[in-house]
């Protein structure tokens, strides 16, 4: 079964049609990225599947369930209330600008939600989230407010706070484009780190060599349409589309 | 009288004034959230009546409004006005009218606060009203303390407009005094406890601003 299944789907915001025709799937375990040239729908296909975005048309079901489908020109159409909140707990989502709560210490952006949306205790949460900023290298950071910290390690307090809600689906959108040069690095190895430990996990991303290196499989969009579609040797190494070749070229 | 006559003789005067402060501040602070959230999120004829609300009681004197809270009871309603209802009156008019000044505040201070922290809360699965009471309000509450403060600091003075129903506030009895006395060491005294007043008024929230400093937004 796939985790995620995108059918058919299409996003306007007005007049302008910024996906047209979408359709793709996540299997477990799997690390796909999307790359493609800015304004060419990446962020807006990852807000449709997180449904910060409403859709136009098509249909998205996580775990096979249909979480919504729209059809054209018609409201969007939700799965049950009860049945929605518990797709929603299928996936997380890191953010470009990380948007940390910044009245809360570290451990409370953290432990909050697991704490209120999935009634754990407090030990058992404070514990969950020790362990995993220990992993990415910031217990000693607990304590601290987001404003003491650096970007990068707001992002990777952000991918905390994402995984202690344990989501099936990891979702990135440009997890290191707000930051500075130096800092990427750590963004990344702590991505890698994921991988490794077979996190289902969709990244919209700029960073060409490491979509490379990390990446299953990589989806390149450009105007709205995903152009191709394989893995990281045929995208990168003998892309079939003209398109591709011309996107991938600037990064040569 | 000596100036510090005059003074024990304001004093409880200077208490009422006080009360009304104190009182118009606890009602019209949360019902002005009320407003705020009623005039951005409820259903839109709602929404327009809240728009209507705030339009009228910006748009026309707080005196007029206390007058026709006070003389209304029994124009409107035949009922007698005993003097017991003019602090009541007071109280009413000052909160109903500082609801809307404070839902405006508020509105201000919630739509400030980027969309990014909205889309973060329902991410993580909390919803509307967790959002709105754990990440939304209290950020908000950060950013609108200097104009609370303002806002604050004006109702001290208008306090003084109790005057025009007679209700014995600081103001209406220095006039009283001032007028006996043929002095106006009672309006030095007035203007001694309305500045005092509003010196730990300011005071007060440059403390509360200075403990939510603790983070930056």
């Amino acid at each position: 079964m796939n985790y995620l299944e995108v059918e058919h789907l299409q996003k306007h915001f007005g007049e302008v049609q910024v996906l047209k025709d979408i359709s793709f799937s996540v299997k477990p375990g799997e690390v796909l990225s999307i790359i493609g040239p800015s304004g060419s729908g990446k962020s807006t296909l990852l807000r449709c599947c997180t449904f910060l975005e409403t859709l136009s048309s098509g249909k998205i079901s996580y775990m096979g369930q249909e979480a919504v489908q729209a059809k054209d020109g018609k409201r969007p159409v939700y799965a049950p209330k009860a049945e929605f909140r518990k797709i929603q707990h299928y996936f997380g989502l890191v953010f470009q600008n990380f948007n940390l709560f910044p009245h809360y210490s570290v451990l409370r952006n953290i432990t909050e939600a697991p704490r209120l949306i999935l009634k754990k205790s407090r030990t058992e949460a404070e514990k969950t989230a020790m362990e995993l900023l220990k992993k990415v290298g910031l217990a000693d950071k607990a304590k601290a407010y987001p404003c003491e910290l650096s970007g990068g390690q707001q992002q990777r307090v952000a991918i905390v706070r994402a995984l202690a809600m344990s989501p099936s689906i990891l979702f990135f959108d440009e997890p290191t484009s707000a930051l500075d040069p130096e800092l990427t690095g750590e963004i990344l190895e702590v991505i890698r780190l994921l991988a490794e430990d077979h996190m289902t996990m969709v990244i919209v991303t700029h960073e060409m060599s490491f979509a490379r290196a990390i990446s299953n499989r990589i989806i390149f969009m450009a105007d709205g349409y995903i152009v191709e579609e394989g893995t990281p040797e045929q995208i990168f190494e003998r892309p079939a589309q003209e398109r591709t070749r011309q996107f991938l070229a600037h990064y040569q | 009288m000596s100036f510090f006559e005059i003074v024990a003789q304001l004093s409880d005067s200077m208490l009422r004034s006080t009360w009304i402060f104190l009182l118009t501040l606890i009602f019209s602070m949360p019902l002005g959230l009320l407003i705020c959230v009623a005039r951005m999120y409820a259903w839109k004829p709602v929404q327009w009546l809240m728009k209507f609300y705030i339009s009228v009681v910006r748009g026309t004197p707080l005196m007029l409004q206390l007058l026709v809270i006070y003389f209304g009871k029994y124009f409107l309603f035949g009922l007698p006005l005993t003097t017991n209802y003019r602090f009541w009156a007071v109280i009413i008019a000052f909160s109903l009218n500082y609801a809307a000044y404070f839902a405006e505040i508020f509105r201000s201070g919630i739509q400030s606060i980027p969309v990014g922290q909205h889309e973060a809360a329902k991410i993580l699965g909390y919803s509307r009203m967790q959002k709105f009471l754990r990440i939304i309000t209290p950020q908000m509450i950060k950013r609108v303390l200097p104009a609370v403060t303002n806002e604050s600091i004006t109702l001290v003075k208008d306090t003084s407009l109790a005057f025009a129903i007679s209700y014995i506030e600081l103001f209406t009895e220095t006039q009283m005094i001032a007028a006996s006395e043929t002095s106006m060491l009672p309006y030095l005294a007035a203007a001694i406890f309305y500045y005092v007043f509003n010196l730990v008024v300011a005071g007060l929230m440059s403390l509360l601003e200075k403990k939510l400093n603790y983070y930056k937004i």
